[in-house]
């Protein structure tokens, strides 16, 4: 039998109502609530949203972090301007929308770095301006849009331009983009400019045509998502220039004539029937010149450097299939890649002047220690897969498989990684995540630390969920990363303790097992400790925190793309938010 | 479904034929090298352009960077300028050096100039070239930019006239700024720094820690303050200005190997040099 409250803890607006209606019985309360809020929504919200999709709609995001330095040079924070005389640091986005009509969109990003080290680990940089904007208009068909621009063609794998705040990657492109729908399943894209770099932009130009289709069986049960894109990058002078004059120090034998003008082609398709999804994607490139950190190259003086550029044709294959039904979930993938480095100028390096983007073929770790080494896409040569099984023995216990393996094209080993998980939960009471993880990590390339040993890990872990109420949860996490090479083996725990909607409070260290790098004024090993004390508030669409932290360096990688982490010591407070 | 991929196939070719189009180009000329000996006459001098790396005898790939500039001095002659600062996170010395090449002023000079992406990196007439984000440049550019900053005639020429006193174990050096074209900024100074040569230490390499390791052009102090004298903020063509500088060298420098390095550079928002010059201590 239904029950009801006393008609005070009904709407206020049911108190106007005649006493007949106060006296309607509870099952027809649900009822009128209904149809007194529609009513209220058509009378009054609905008029106010017309009007506001007739004059435009305003969405934005804010993300600021803000970094207080505290020196500490037995953990590496040291010997940079922002611990030594800086003391503060801050990177912020502030991302303004401004839609109208559902055919034109204005956007305008507003980007501050203030002692950041976030361009440049051990650097200090500071600018602040319009990091982004653009303009875009629906045209019938056509669509156009000018500005800095994000886009991707297939994959990426011969162009992406995309945001990692990160990892500092910035690589929208500045300039003009057009799209026609070509029928109501074909659509091509042009673009064409230059990169961003930072406030200003490279100056050599891009351009790129892609053409994306959608072919479904009458049944429905098979489809076909193909298509091609080309880009075209030409180099500038200024860079062509230094490039010759570097390759006139070069002995004959590493010496040739490089080209302004790059083409990449990529022909891709996605086919799904039924519980099967296949992508597959091929791509070629123009000889290009690219710089091989590892390749020795003989000087005039007889001397044997390393590094060099060179230039040569390159060629990505990249598939994947994934099979997902009933309690079986499998994802197979796989890589090859040679010479496919694809940059707005040879002279980048690292994150810098990026066009393209390669799949990577490695599990996302989320896991302090399980996510210490990261493999990050090599560009020049590799061989890669992964397989990824998922079996659900009941909606209570749960299985996932991983192993990838990645070499170069001499099948010299880059990286291998094996990680058996469970998941069980128990009555939406708690829940236990539990794992192991084994890897194998070539330091030597990915670091470029010549002559250090492949880093072997053997990572135990779990991580335990306890519901205490609908609002508080604990959790705890615990791993040890067993390692005979870099620093050592480590520990790590974690407690996190919930109070929905608005509070987390989390502390955890990370600590120096079998420490290999620190050492105490004696020369015996030094164990550190590395804690963390984070505190969460969330109120509606904002989001604060303030942390105290100590943290080892090591390499942060997002989609396979990868940059060094420098220790950090000190306080870090960060917002968010969205309107 | 049939002509969903003649479309397809169509626009393929459509697509080829727009962006290959043009596609044959003239290429690039390689230069031939057409180095001339710079006399030691004064008015004669040519753009002498310097090279500052940055490295550290923990800094495993930094050797590949100093053997890539003897190279570069092979080819450019006492046109190039090369002083190597040892500052930076892989300076530290290790317990079985012999020397330590840290300096007040090399990490002052780091600080000014900025700290690197990675290395070996080295700065070039301390200048921001186009293109690039930070003073401090990847060895794949340094061939490049110092070919580009030869081009330029110089506007001030920079004779450098060394004494050396052994008993004492005291240099003086003389130095002579002429002024060939005006130049203007918020702040133009003269550095004076003395470099050794030849020091035998350890240095990591990725063979290991190598101890018989020959460390070239290491900087050993500044005899002006380690960011610059100030010349004032117009130097006018035909100036003639002089400065003289002393220094009494520590034992263990080995006076045979030192030279003298000066150079005239912008201290405001630019931090060009203008000129250097490098003479050694005993000829």
């Amino acid at each position: 039998m239904l029950t009801c409250e006393p008609m005070g803890n009904w709407p206020f607006y049911f108190r106007f109502l005649p006493i007949k209606l106060q006296q309607i019985r509870c099952f027809y309360k649900r009822w009128l609530q209904c149809i007194a809020y529609m009513a209220l929504y058509w009378a009054f919200l609905y008029p106010v949203q017309v009007v506001a999709q007739q004059r435009g709609m305003l969405s934005g995001n804010l993300e600021a972090n803000g970094n207080f330095f505290i020196r500490d040079t037995l953990i590496g924070a040291g010997n940079t301007p922002q611990y030594d005389y800086q003391l503060y640091g801050a990177d912020a986005w502030l991302n303004l929308v401004y839609a109208c009509s559902g055919d034109f969109e204005a956007a305008v990003r507003f980007d501050l770095f203030q002692n950041s080290n976030l361009l440049n680990p051990t650097g200090s940089y500071t600018d602040q301006g319009i990091g982004r904007w653009y303009l875009r208009k629906q045209i019938g068909k056509l669509d156009l849009t000018g500005g800095y621009i994000y886009d991707q063609i297939g994959s990426g794998i011969v162009f992406r331009a995309y945001e990692e705040r990160p990892l500092a990657i910035d690589n929208a492109l500045y300039g003009l983009r057009l799209a026609y729908q070509l029928s109501p399943n074909w659509q091509i894209r042009a673009f064409t400019g230059r990169q961003k770099q930072q406030f200003d932009a490279y100056a050599s130009s891009i351009r790129a045509m892609a053409i994306d289709g959608f072919w479904t069986s009458d049944s429905s049960s098979l489809t076909l998502v193909p298509g091609i894109g080309m880009v075209s990058r030409t180099i500038d002078d200024a860079s062509v220039n230094l490039l010759t004059a570097e390759l006139a120090t070069y002995e004959e034998a590493d010496r040739f004539v490089p080209h302004y003008n790059t083409y990449a082609v990529s022909l891709y398709n996605t086919l799904t029937a039924g519980p099967v999804v296949w992508y597959v994607e091929g791509a070629w490139k123009s000889a290009d010149v690219m710089f091989d950190p590892f390749a020795p190259r003989i000087t005039s003086n007889g001397d044997t450097l390393v590094g060099k550029y060179y230039s040569a044709d390159g060629a990505v294959i990249y598939s994947s299939f994934s099979y997902a039904q009933g309690k079986l979930g499998l994802t197979i993938e796989g890589k090859y890649t040679e010479h496919f480095e694809f940059r707005t100028r040879p002279q980048e390096s690292a994150n810098r002047g990026l066009i393209n983007y390669l799949p990577p073929m490695t599990r996302v770790n989320t896991y302090r220690l399980t996510a210490r080494y990261n493999a990050a896409t090599q560009f020049l040569g590799e061989y890669a897969w992964q397989a990824d099984f998922r079996y659900a023995h009941s909606r209570k216990l749960q299985f996932n498989f991983n192993i990838s393996n990645l070499t170069t094209l001499e099948q010299e080993l880059l990286y291998r990684e094996l990680v058996a998980e469970m998941t069980y939960k128990y009555k939406r009471q708690w829940q236990l995540i539990a794992g192991i993880q084994r890897q194998q990590y070539n330091q030597e390339v990915y670091e470029v630390k010549p002559g250090v040993p492949l880093v072997q890990t053997i990572t135990p872990y779990f991580d335990f969920l306890y519901k205490l109420s609908r609002r508080k949860a604990i959790r705890v996490e615990g791993q040890y990363m067993a390692t005979q090479q870099d620093y050592g083996s480590w520990a790590f725990a974690l407690l996190e303790w919930t109070w929905a909607p608005h509070w987390a409070f989390t502390i955890s260290d990370m600590y120096n097992v079998q420490p290999q790098k620190t050492f105490d004024a004696a020369g015996n090993p030094l164990p550190i400790h590395y804690p963390r004390i984070d505190v969460y508030y969330t109120q509606g669409p904002n989001r604060f925190s303030i942390s105290y932290v100590k943290q080892v360096e090591g390499v942060v990688c997002s989609g396979g793309i990868c940059r060094l982490e420098p220790a950090f010591s000190g306080v870090k407070v960060t917002v968010n938010s969205s309107f | 479904m049939k002509s969903s991929y003649c479309l397809f196939v169509w626009y393929f070719a459509v697509l080829v034929c727009c962006v290959l189009a043009s596609c044959s180009e003239i290429p690039p000329v390689i230069p031939e090298s057409n180095e001339t000996t710079p006399s030691d006459d004064l008015t004669n001098q040519q753009r002498q352009v310097l090279i500052e790396e940055f490295t550290g005898v923990r800094c495993v790939n930094c050797p590949a960077g100093s053997a890539f500039i003897q190279d570069l001095l092979s080819l450019h002659g006492e046109r190039l300028v090369a002083v190597s600062i040892h500052a930076g996170e892989f300076s530290h010395p290790y317990n079985d050096s012999q020397y330590n090449f840290q300096t007040p002023q090399g990490d002052q000079i780091l600080n000014y100039v900025g700290q690197p992406f990675g290395y070996p990196s080295a700065v070039i007439n301390r200048k921001l070239f186009n293109g690039e984000a930070i003073l401090q440049l990847g060895k794949g550019s340094w061939a490049g930019y110092i070919e580009q900053e030869k081009a330029h005639p110089p506007v001030v020429k920079i004779g450098i006239t060394p004494s050396w006193q052994a008993n004492a174990r005291t240099l003086t050096a003389n130095i002579t700024v002429l002024v060939e074209e005006t130049v203007s900024d918020e702040d133009i100074r003269l550095t004076v720094l003395l470099t050794e040569d030849g020091i035998v230490d350890v240095q990591l390499t990725p063979k290991g820690k190598d101890p018989d390791y020959v460390h070239r052009h290491v900087f050993r102090t500044t005899l002006t303050p380690a960011l610059g004298e100030s010349l004032g903020n117009v130097l006018v063509v035909g100036s003639e200005l002089n400065r003289s500088y002393t220094y009494q060298l520590p034992n263990g420098w080995n006076e045979a190997n030192c030279y003298l390095v000066a150079f005239v550079h912008r201290a405001g928002a630019s931090k060009e040099v203008l000129q250097a010059h490098e003479v050694a201590l005993i000829e």
